[in-house]
């Protein structure tokens, strides 16, 4: 009984160990990872194309849209898709270290975040017409407006307010577990589809119907 | 004693996955890229630096070599590959380019590529918004072309595609593990 409770201390402490060497080395790594141009060099070297600190990534609604086609099990195009990078905590606080209230964010890094609307949508009861558009938000404490913007193929940095599409206020809920990588999903709703923006322990649903 | 030191291990499995299920999409393993022709296109247009106009535009998932062999190894010769990982490989041109002796109308495009030792034939196809190369249809091609591949003395780690200027257009450079490609497109 005694080595058991020895044994069980042991690897919590290994545990914990661990964990502390991990978010103390990857704070070292950059501060401003999301804010600035980030890379990481390779070994071996790529002269080409480094592979970024922030990863891309994509996320189609209907949810897994290319794998259901890819299966045969969707005849229909595709509603929405966005294309955004994932920075990551690296051990900061994201709303003292990171991002600031009432500054704009991009919702992502590298690259603007882009949203393509297949098919016209209306968001808070505004026509939104099929396309391209880029996103970026500015956070509150209680909510975040999201911004639809026009500048399309440009970097998520400075954006560009006289070509703002539209904005969009909506609430912010606290998580009770920390979004390690900034992640943007669709949910299914009965209308059509919740854009879900979660990053650290705030995430935010902005409702599309289509 | 076994037992419990079981039991242990056990519980930091269940520990450890609780942690890890806190993200909702882990990140992707092949994490996704994206290449602009002009190069950097982007940060030149928000610093009103643009150099010429958009041409083209990819976005691929960059699997790793990771130990393997990848031509003729994990990428089979004489089979269609899908010159990436997860979503299918796109590519859009913002104006008509040509390819391979054909003209290839403005919008989105899959890249594919059936790769030999020497030589790798590009497919652009039209079906968009796929995954991999799993369903692809020869009967939804745009446009193929041989290309010539060349050894290069060092190797790539991650699967890397950039633009760079042609005479006549741009090219689409293409390299993983050592081979490098290069992909002409002329407007």
């Amino acid at each position: 009984m005694k080595s058991t409770a020895f044994l069980l201390l042991c690897s919590f402490f290994l545990f914990s160990c661990s964990e502390k060497k991990k978010s103390s080395n990857d704070t070292n790594k950059g501060s401003k990872a999301d804010t600035t141009i980030v890379s990481k060099p390779e070994k071996p070297v790529n002269g080409y194309a480094p592979v970024d600190v922030s990863p891309m990534d994509m996320s189609y609604f209907p949810v897994n849209y290319p794998i259901l086609k890819m299966s045969d099990s969707i005849t229909t195009p595709p509603l929405a898709r966005v294309v955004y990078s994932r920075p990551h905590l690296q051990g900061r606080n994201l709303f003292q270290e990171v991002l600031k209230y009432g500054e704009p964010w991009r919702l992502g890094a590298n690259e603007a975040t882009e949203l393509d609307l297949y098919k016209e949508a209306t968001i808070q009861g505004k026509k939104i017409k099929a396309g391209r558009y880029i996103l970026y938000c500015i956070p509150q404490q209680d909510q975040w407006t999201i911004v639809l913007n026009s500048n399309i193929d440009s970097w998520g940095l400075h954006p560009d307010v006289s070509k703002d599409v539209a904005r969009f206020t909506v609430p912010v809920s606290q998580t009770d577990n920390s979004f390690e990588f900034f992640t943007m999903i669709f949910q299914s709703t009965t209308t059509g589809a919740d854009l879900l923006m979660a990053w650290g322990y705030v995430e935010t649903k902005l409702p599309i119907s289509f | 004693m076994k037992k419990a030191f079981g039991i242990i291990i056990l519980f930091q499995f269940f520990f450890i996955s609780l942690l890890a299920q806190n993200s909702l999409p882990p990140v992707d393993k092949s994490p996704m890229d994206m290449g602009y022709y002009p190069a950097n296109y982007p940060v030149q247009k928000i610093n009103d630096k643009i150099t010429e106009p958009l041409a083209a535009r990819v976005i691929y998932s960059r699997p790793q070599k990771a130990g393997r062999t990848i031509f003729g190894g994990l990428v089979k010769y004489g089979e269609i590959w899908r010159m990436g990982a997860n979503e299918a490989t796109e590519i859009e041109f913002y104006k008509n380019v040509r390819f391979g002796g054909k003209k290839i109308n403005k919008g989105r495009y899959t890249l594919y590529a059936i790769v030999n030792e020497t030589s790798w034939t590009i497919i652009v196809n039209k079906e968009t918004d796929t995954w991999g190369s799993f369903k692809y249809d020869s009967k939804k091609d745009v446009a193929r072309s041989q290309v010539l591949v060349q050894k290069t003395d060092f190797v790539t780690e991650s699967l890397a595609m950039a633009f760079e200027k042609s005479t006549a257009g741009f090219n689409l450079i293409i390299t993983w593990d050592n081979i490098r490609a290069s992909i002409p497109f002329t407007f």
